[in-house]
């Protein structure tokens, strides 16, 4: 038996890599850190970068509370489920017992822990979505809170400033809803996830 | 897997054939160029990203050992399984295992290069495991039965009309629809189910971050969020030169990624797993499969730099007008022409001269890999290990001694204006000229630069540089 099939792959792997003659560790420092471009953190630029990613606007109308503004534009909406404690839904996330009753869901409200204006992009982690990671994805429609006190300019702002990259196992930057365009190169809104994404400041 | 070359030319000729086909792919692959470069010019940081992302690729891979084990160490303690696999075959066999242990049998995936790299499907299906593709592009070449065309749009090959004769074929779907839409709804809806009760989830990853134990999925579908989130156990496939040191160090990259690939500013789905979900279990699977070889090789390794944005893809005229098919591998366009060498130097060694050598690819990647150069050293070494056909080679020879040698290439110069001029076509035009086939040969001149030189400016600029120095 050679030594090589004696070792674990763990082992051999990295004996392999510790081997090589080139590159030379000496020679490739770590470049530090850097933020670069653009660091405006303004809802307008949020608003511009979303509509690019096909997310829409839920601008609320005089005196509207946001569930009257969700039923305003979903108005054959049945089964509204929600993550948030300001809109009261037909059901709440935690009631959701299986997938299947996700998969029904029409329209899912959830609140974002910060948005990037870079992007367009909403952050939602197991604490935004209480555990129901899939179940987010498999509604149809998505309404998601955003404070405009939540904004980090660009990508490497959001690296560095957020903590939950470093706290939340399950992190998703969703920048418009799901899309495809493998088709012909045909850009489809609504591919497997959801078909529509809106954002309401609140 | 068949040893011999792949007959790159005859496969692209194939694909060419068919008009409507050929100029969709060129279109297709242009206009992601162009959106590509709209992006670049609203950002003047771009070339810095570039820069920063070539370095922190660079210095990552020079201290692989020492971030690799951060990264086990770091993931492992957040609860996820780290299993490493020195090849495809161990790769697949650890899956086999995973998914035993649990008594499973179905895989809903995401799209990853990596498993096909592994051919996992081809190995797990005969015993009995399902792989059940679930990107929308990657499904589509599934039920077709063909490696992805291309690393981020893989059926981009097919028109409408494929898709709906296969789609009819599987789905009972109508075979003449012919809208986008409404075939993109049918992969939904004979998705669902298969997501909703597959026990197993699988995904690929774009990076590791060795700081935090994560790793990182961008899409664009939803299909993978939906893959590894709806089963209690997800097993995610990454190449060990996926890594990055640090968190904040994505930033770089997730910027630069899907502007490259499709020119929109970022996937619509950026994914961080940093441990398992509640009640669930999660696998890392690292992957080496020839990287650490590659890594060893003075004029290759940099190769590992790449994100697989596809950029040098779709810039490519020899790509744009070949397909992807045509390379006969999982890596197509130029980054597979110097990649897929170092799998299989013999099957791939038709790739390296799928080029014009016009140094976009290089131009426009994202982490400064020096792709044109990479595809003129293969040709050396290929040419070194007798990996080139013996016409090409000979002709070659007789070139590299011409070129050598300023008074024959003259003399062969004037004897070839004769030639054009005054040959037979047949003469010209045969199996010695592949280079003939499509074009026509230049017009001869009335004369060259050499001799023009030589009667206009030499005496004069002899003169001229006499005077300066006076």
């Amino acid at each position: 038996m050679s030594e090589e099939t004696m070792m674990s792959a763990r082992d051999v792997i990295m004996q392999r890599l510790r081997a090589k003659k080139s590159p030379q560790e000496g020679a490739y420092p770590l470049p530090p850190v850097v933020t670069l471009g653009d660091q405006d953190a303004s809802p307008e630029r949020f608003e511009a970068s979303l509509a690019l990613m096909g997310g829409k606007m839920l601008p609320l109308q005089e005196d509207e509370e946001i569930e009257q503004a969700i039923r305003r534009v979903f108005p054959e909406m049945r089964n509204l489920c929600t993550a948030v404690l300001e809109v009261k839904g037909t059901l709440r996330i935690e009631e959701l017992e299986t997938h299947e009753q996700a998969d029904k869901v029409d329209v899912m409200v959830v609140r974002a822990a910060f948005g990037v204006a870079e992007t367009g992009g909403i952050f939602l982690s197991e604490v935004e979505l209480k555990d129901h990671l899939a179940d987010v994805h498999l509604a149809q429609h998505l309404i998601v809170l955003l404070s405009k006190d939540e904004l980090v300019g660009n990508m490497h702002n959001a690296y560095q400033e957020r903590p939950e990259f470093r706290t939340a196992g399950y992190g998703v930057l969703m920048s418009g809803p799901s899309a495809t365009a493998d088709i012909q190169g045909v850009l489809i809104r609504g591919a497997q996830g959801v078909r529509s994404l809106s954002v309401i400041w609140a | 897997m068949s040893n011999r070359p792949v007959p790159h030319a005859k496969l692209a000729a194939e694909f060419l054939k068919d008009e409507p086909h050929r100029h969709f792919h060129d279109e297709r692959l242009w206009d992601m160029r162009q959106k590509r470069d709209e992006q670049m010019q609203i950002m003047p940081e771009w070339q810095a990203l570039r820069e920063q992302a070539s370095r922190l690729k660079e210095h990552t891979l020079a201290h692989l050992p020492q971030y690799l084990e951060q990264f086990e160490e770091n993931a492992r303690r957040n609860g996820i399984h780290v299993h490493w696999a020195r090849d495809g075959a161990e790769h697949n066999r650890i899956v086999e295992t995973i998914l035993k242990d649990h008594g499973h049998s179905s895989i809903i995936k995401s799209k990853s290069m990596i498993t096909d790299e592994c051919e996992m499907r081809e190995y797990l299906e005969p015993k009995g495991i399902s792989v059940t593709e679930t990107d929308l592009g990657e499904r589509i070449q599934q039920l077709d039965n063909q490696l992805p065309s291309h690393v981020v749009v893989p059926a981009v090959q097919k028109l409408t009309t494929d898709v709906a004769k296969t789609f009819a074929k599987y789905y009972h779907t109508d075979p003449d629809i012919d809208d986008p839409h409404a075939l993109a709804e049918a992969q939904r809806n004979a998705a669902r189910p298969v997501l909703l009760s597959g026990d197993t989830g699988m995904t690929g990853g774009n990076f590791l971050v060795a700081e935090t134990g994560s790793f990182v999925v961008c899409t664009n579908e939803g299909n993978a969020d939906l893959s590894a989130n709806l089963p209690d156990l997800h097993i995610a496939t990454l190449g060990i030169e996926r890594l990055v040191p640090r968190m904040a160090d994505l930033g770089v990259f997730i910027r630069l990624l899907s502007r490259s690939a499709l020119g929109s500013p970022i996937t619509q789905y950026t994914t961080h797993f940093r441990k398992p979900k509640k009640g669930g279990e999660m696998h890392v699977i690292l992957v080496d499969n020839g990287r650490s070889e590659r890594l060893g090789m003075d004029d290759f390794w940099t190769s590992l730099k790449c994100i697989r944005c596809g950029a040098c893809m779709n810039t490519c005229p020899v790509y744009r007008r070949s397909g992807g098919q045509s390379y006969g591998s999982v890596y197509s366009g130029p980054i597979g022409a110097i990649i897929d060498p170092t799998f299989n130097a013999r099957k791939f060694s038709t790739l390296p001269f799928a080029s014009t050598m016009n140094g976009s690819c290089t131009n426009v990647c994202p982490v400064k890999i020096d792709i044109h150069d990479q595809l003129y050293k293969w040709r050396r070494v290929l040419a070194e290990r007798h990996e080139i056909p013996f016409v090409k080679r000979e002709i070659m020879k007789m070139a590299g001694r011409l070129l050598a040698q300023p008074t024959m290439y003259r003399l062969a110069i004037s004897g070839t204006e004769v030639a054009l001029k005054t040959m037979p076509r047949f003469v010209l035009y045969n199996y010695l000229n592949p280079w003939g086939r499509h074009r026509e040969l230049p017009h001869p001149v009335k004369e060259t630069f050499h001799s023009w030189y030589k009667k206009n400016r030499l005496n004069k600029a002899g003169a001229q540089h006499e005077e300066t120095q006076a």
